[in-house]
């Protein structure tokens, strides 16, 4: 293995070797490794296949950032090797690859690319219509991205808040100076670095002539950061976005934290950015960057001979790791005229090393073995991307090149920063930030290391002002006056191939034909040629793109911007984004006895409920057998799910009048009355049950899904009114259930020995308090179901018990629970609305009948006056109930009323109704349509339609007096 | 005698969570009896069905003067709890509101008695809410409870922000709930009451969050 | 996400809170016109500005109001609907308003 002795090797851990597999081909490496760090150790540099001409590819950035590294492993496709850790018996192989990774196939898709332009997908297979169909299955094979494991296990997931006051991110010189600063100053701090260890670019770059400055500031800064008991650290773990209020969601492992940060201090530093020439993609040309963090981090060699090419300072610092490193540093290419610190060229001179300033790399030459680099042709600089005719070669096995930094502006835009690009530095700043979020560091434009610290201070003691701690005033640094970038760093060349994106193999000409083609806004010429739409998310495409949009459209970089930066900064997984799930659901006190009785359980809202009692499959036999036992004997059904409001206070029966349409102040301590409330547009959006239990005592029932909206409602309006009464919703605290059959008198008799329950003494619409069963119950005479009934509520910690009581005395009587299924057709055969869905967001009372439940003398109440609007004017569509004979085809819900070829209404109930011996439902129909006796056209499944017949409601007992027996 | 469920007409509504979990009696409620030995347990991580410990609410312009009269503390500000000397908490949940928590030490006997005691005088404004049925109530303890709570709860309950006496409604686990430090000299403990339907839910929601800190179900005896 | 302060419980995250609408005078039922009805029961003013909004803090169903700049999002300030409406509301019977 080619490993350099230590300090070298930062991550590595020379003690633990671990052995893989690339390809089929069993390789060395150590823990602490990447995949791509260990494959270069092992002399391997070819990775991976482009996306689309199917190039050679090696690494680029050695810190995730590029999509050359993609490869496959044996569970997930798409992992990033240099950010991948290496693990003992990993089998990775190469993706996009037709054959092999050396000989690929597919590589003479690259031969043809001046006949592939931009756009060309869609211009070439698109026509005649129909094709795409055809080449789609072929071009996506082509641009395979891996393969899925269609057999994985779903891992654990989950999310946790982690609360601090100041947040961090980034642990480089800035990030470690803030930190210490603000934990300094008593601020808790959350530190969150996204490598295995911190330092950020002290951990790979070379900040002066002498190499062991970083070195030393690096491990000064860690430890004194690493004990401090103030500063938690976050290591391994990516800032995937900036959300409102500083909520920052920190991808750890398979955990998302949600930081919440009092205050954020962004220190996320600047990405190297490539030089575009021809043929900048061939393996062995790298970043500067990259080669340090190979050097430094995994003590790998980067090549034999190398040559720096730079826009700044930094490329001769660069050449002096290599050369410390033993590589032969065959030139120094400095696209600038000069170098802004006297005396770096002449000291990297006197190593022996050649320096060519105003000169660039204008192209890169494969050696014997044609997929990795041999030599570069150097030429002088005559201009803006212009260069001279003479060249000189020079062999080499690897290219670092630097063409400056950007910043890493991601999580700044999303908090509604601005960029401003700055022509006499070439770069870009960022402004109008919110006040809970500053920059530091090369992030914020500095790069001089002293002023990088010191400007972590900076921001420190700002968020230590602003947390309200006391802060030691810090003089800010300023900008450098240094330059590191070169402004036009974008070489073309006639043959082409100087790829500004690598991810999507976009050369110059693409970008540059795209505004051709009339693209030209940046964010245009994205969506046209895809540039930054891969794994790289134009993190060095970004400024090549605004440059030469910038100069085709005559236009200033600042003016045409960069495209928009969403989140999230890094590919996170679905797992994440859901974490552990939760599901809340709601259980009566009887849910239990539900299910040892078989119940078909169904969702109504959050609540489980039993459908009927038996098979799925036996739906309808189950239904019709409850139903007959309901109307011939007694059933029991679970309505604990209904809402439930006491209402008290001297305005009790006010705040009803007011809530509801109809009149409760006359209503009689011990009765019942029904209560229907409509919104102020006058639409129906509820109704219960107002029960009188004292002269300022109403105990209200809502439906399930309704009742916490007409809570908040009453709240909301009385928040207004000032009414003297208190509104508790106590939904939650009665279990409730209905009693009902002719033989329900005789079955509560045996329980309920404290009320008169005879039909005198508790007479229909009835409301009596006594004990059933031994427990306090409130007894409501109501007709639901259009049978004698009762509906008893009773404090939930004793449903249970009442529902086994009440088994229990039914038995001799044959009691049977009932469903809510089954419960529906009873009260469909006895007409009864069910708000929500035989009523919509249009409905109002006269289109349901409602007229008489409607209060007309009372001064207001909410919806009165659209109500008396609305019906001033002629009813447009009616709520009516239909019949088709046994046998017909059956509508479902929302199956379509017609009228002529118009849509008149549609089916909002219908089921077989045994006791009637006909389907029966209701429906909305026009309001011509809606006498008794006349038809119906029912539009069912598979388009036939039907013709109903107009009823009368309601189906069954149309005198009612079962229910009042 | 072994006890059983049925032979008790009031009833958690978690009561089939806990297994074969022997029982004890406080007063004449059962509850899951654990025992001392869990006291380890309880200091790791335990979670703890409190649900048929006596509770009740008080609302209205009066209740704090009614309250008063029946002897007890009140906080000073709402989301603050107030422990009594016999071991219940009232907790201020809003300037009117209170919810009375009962204590272990009487089985709750003093808050059901109060419970059964009320009745509504249409001359005060104090109406009571029927808190042990609208919510379920459960105890959590342990060294953990602010990294646990920050896996289901987006307020920050760390000791700075949620000192003893705290009282919080916010939403746990996505369910409306309210959390009271409850924390003695001895043992972390948080209370939390959530409504009544939804803690068979809540229950298994805990479980899961508890399991990286050794979370477990215990029973009241080391609590006691 | 984004916080909000409530009055009674503190800064919140904007989750936990039910959103009510903006805060709108009713015109009297019993006197307005139609036109002037529907406008206020369908129409909204939409400006870019401060606006009043109720919220509730849904964990503790309290109402209260929030003023908001509908253009920058900031919530400039949460206040007891007790400020604005201290004093009972009646509404005359029909026949007295006309």
């Amino acid at each position: 293995m080619n490993r350099l002795p230590a300090p070298m090797g930062l991550l590595i851990d020379r003690n633990k070797p671990l052995t893989f597999s690339f390809d089929g081909n069993a390789c060395q490496g150590f823990a602490g490794d990447t995949v791509a760090s260990a494959l270069a150790a092992n002399g391997r540099w070819l990775l991976s296949r482009s996306f689309k001409y199917h190039r050679p590819r090696g690494p680029l950035t050695m810190a995730g950032q590029d999509a050359n590294t993609l490869v496959q492993l044996p569970d997930e496709p798409n992992v990033l090797a240099d950010e991948c850790p290496l693990a003992a018996g990993l089998a990775v192989t190469p993706q996009n690859v037709n054959g092999s990774l050396e000989k690929d196939r597919d590589a003479i898709i690259g031969t043809f690319s001046r006949f592939m332009p931009v756009g060309f997908y869609y211009r070439a297979f698109y026509k005649p219509k129909g094709m795409w169909k055809r080449w789609e299955p072929l071009i996506r094979k082509k641009a395979g991205l891996g393969v899925l494991e269609l057999r994985f296990e779903p891992t654990y997931h989950d999310k946790a808040y982690l609360f601090c006051d100041l947040a961090v991110i980034g642990s480089g010189p800035a990030g470690l100076s803030a930190a210490l600063h603000a934990a300094n100053g008593g601020a808790k701090v959350l530190l969150i670095e996204q490598n295995p260890v911190l330092g950020g670019s002290l951990t790979y770059a070379r900040f002066g002539l002498d190499a062991n400055v970083a070195m030393g500031l690096r491990e000064e800064l860690v430890s004194a950061v690493q004990g401090h008991a103030n500063i938690r650290v976050l290591d391994s773990a990516v800032c995937n976005a900036w959300f409102a209020d500083n909520y920052l969601p920190v991808i750890q492992g398979n955990r998302l934290y949600k930081v919440r940060a009092r205050q954020c201090i962004v220190a996320s530093g600047s990405f190297d950015q490539p030089v575009i020439f021809r043929n900048n993609d061939l393996p062995g040309v790298m970043l500067t960057s990259a080669a340090q963090r190979l050097m430094r981090l995994y003590a790998v060699k980067p090549g034999k001979r190398a040559v720096v090419l730079t826009g700044n300072d930094d490329g001769y610092l660069a050449a002096l790791d290599l050369l410390d490193a033993g590589v032969e540093v065959a030139a120094v290419v400095d696209m600038r005229e000069r170098s802004d610190t006297p005396g770096l060229i002449t000291a990297v001179q006197a190593k022996g090393i050649p320096c060519h300033t105003g000169h660039t790399v204008y192209e890169a030459l494969a050696g014997k073995n044609a997929q990795h680099l041999g030599a570069v042709d150097i030429r002088r600089i005559r201009g803006q991307g212009k260069v001279a005719e003479a060249s000189t070669r020079i062999d080499c096995d690897l290219l670092c090149m630097s063409a400056g930094y950007m910043p890493v502006y991601q999580l700044l835009c999303q908090a509604g920063g601005n960029l401003r690009y700055a022509d006499e530095h070439a770069a870009f700043s960022i402004q109008n930030l919110p006040g809970i979020l500053r920059v530091a560091g090369s992030v914020n434009g500095r790069h001089d290391l002293q002023r990088v610290l010191a400007d972590g201070q900076r921001a420190a003691s700002e968020a230590l002002a602003d947390l309200g701690l006391e802060a030691t005033a810090v003089a800010g640094a300023d900008k450098d006056d240094s330059r590191v970038n070169f402004p036009w760093p974008i070489f073309a060349h006639p043959q082409g191939k100087e790829f500004v994106d690598f991810d999507e193999d976009l050369q110059i000409r693409d970008i540059v034909n795209a505004t051709r083609n009339g693209y030209r806004d940046v964010q245009l010429v994205k969506r046209f040629s895809t540039v930054g739409m891969g794994p790289s998310q134009g993190r060095h495409s970004a400024l090549p793109t605004a440059r030469l949009v910038a100069d085709a459209t005559g236009r200033s970089v600042s003016e045409t911007g960069v495209t928009t930066a969403r989140p999230p900064f890094s590919a996170e997984k679905l797992a994440h984004i859901a974490g552990r799930g939760f599901d809340p659901y709601r259980q009566t006190a009887m849910h239990r006895r539900h299910v040892e009785l078989g119940a078909k359980l169904m969702p109504a809202g959050v609540w489980q409920r039993p459908a009927f009692y038996g098979k799925a499959e036996d739906r309808e036999a189950c239904m019709q057998s409850e139903a007959r036992h309901v109307r011939e004997r007694v059933g029991l059904i679970d309505v604990s799910t209904l809402g439930g409001l006491d209402v008290r206070g001297p305005d009790a029966a006010e705040l009803l009048e007011r809530m509801y349409t109809f009149g409760f102040k006359k209503l009689a301590i011990g009765r019942t009355r029904y209560a229907l409330m409509t919104a102020e547009d006058g639409v129906v959006i509820d109704d219960g049950v107002a029960c009188r239990l004292g002269e300022q005592h109403f105990y209200v029932s809502a439906t399930t899904s309704g009742v916490d909206r007409v809570y908040r409602s009453m709240l909301k309006w009385n928040a207004q009114w000032r009414l003297n009464v208190d509104i508790a919703n106590v939904s939650a605290a009665f279990a409730a259930v209905n009693l009902a059959g002719p033989l329900s008198r005789q079955v509560l008799e045996k329980v309920c020995t404290d009320v008169d329950l005879s039909p005198e003494g508790f007479p229909y619409l009835g409301l009596r308090e006594g004990k059933v069963a031994g427990v306090p119950a409130r007894l409501l005479r109501v007709g639901f179901v259009g049978e004698l009934g009762y509906e008893i509520h009773v404090p939930a910690r004793f449903g249970e018990h009442l529902w086994d009581a009440l088994m229990k005395a039914g038995a001799d009587f044959d009691i049977r629970p009932f469903g809510v299924e089954t419960q529906r057709l009873l009260r469909l055969e006895k007409g009864h609305v069910i708000i929500s869905q035989d009523t919509d967001g249009m409905t109002h009372p006269a289109e349901i009948d409602m007229g008489w439940a409607i209060g007309r003398k009372k001064p207001f109440f909410v919806g009165k006056r659209t109500i008396e609007i609305l019906e001033a004017q002629p009813l447009k569509r009616k709520l009516v109930g239909f019949t088709l004979p046994k046998g017909s085809s059956k509508p479902l819900e929302g199956h379509l009323v017609l009228k002529g070829p118009d849509i008149s209404g549609n089916v909002t109930s219908c089921e077989y109704s045994e006791t009637v011996g006909a389907i029966i439902g209701m429906a909305y129909a026009g309001a011509d349509q809606a006498t008794p006796g006349m038809q119906i056209p029912i539009r069912v499944e598979g388009g036939e339609v039907v013709q109903a017949t107009v009823v009368q409601l309601p189906f069954f007992d149309p005198e009612s007096q079962r229910q009042e027996l | 005698m072994s006890l059983t469920i049925r032979e008790h007409a009031e009833r958690s509504p978690i009561y089939d969570l806990h297994g074969a979990a022997p029982l004890t009696l406080l007063g004449d409620r059962l509850f899951v009896a654990g025992s001392i030995d869990e006291s380890e347990q309880l200091q790791r991580c335990a979670l703890i069905d409190l649900s048929n410990l006596p509770r009740v609410g008080f609302r209205g312009t009066d209740s704090a003067a009614y309250l008063q009269r029946k002897g007890y503390q009140l906080p000073e500000k709402p989301n603050q709890a107030c422990l009594q000397s016999n071991g219940e908490q009232v907790l201020r949940l809003s300037q009117t509101e209170y919810f009375l928590l009962g204590s272990l030490t009487d089985g709750g006997a003093r808050i059901a008695a109060d419970e059964a005691g009320w009745h509504y005088d249409e001359r005060q404004a104090n109406y009571l809410l029927p808190r042990q049925d609208s919510h379920a109530w459960l105890a959590l303890s342990g060294a953990h409870l602010p990294e646990l709570f920050a896996k289901i709860c987006g307020v920050d309950l760390r000791a700075e922000t949620f000192p003893l006496g705290a009282v919080v409604q916010t939403s746990v686990a996505r369910l409306n709930a309210i959390v009271v430090n409850a924390c003695t000299a001895t043992l972390p403990v948080f209370h939390l009451l959530c409504d009544r339907a939804s803690a068979h839910y809540l229950w298994g929601a805990l479980l899961d969050a508890m399991d990286e800190f050794g979370g477990k179900p215990a029973g009241i005896e080391a609590l006691r | 996400m984004k916080i909000m302060t409530c009055p009674l419980n503190g800064p919140r995250n904007i989750s936990e809170f039910t959103y009510g609408g903006e805060l709108k005078q009713m015109p009297d039922p019993a006197t307005c016109s139609v036109a002037e009805w529907a406008d206020y029961v369908f129409n909204s003013e939409n400006l870019l500005g401060v606006v009043t909004e109720w919220w509730m803090h849904t964990p503790s169903n309290y109402w209260f109001l929030a003023e908001r700049h509908t253009g920058s999002d900031e919530i400039l300030r949460t206040f007891d609907p007790r400020e604005l409406f201290d004093q009972r509301v009646d509404f005359a019977a029909p026949e007295a308003a006309q």
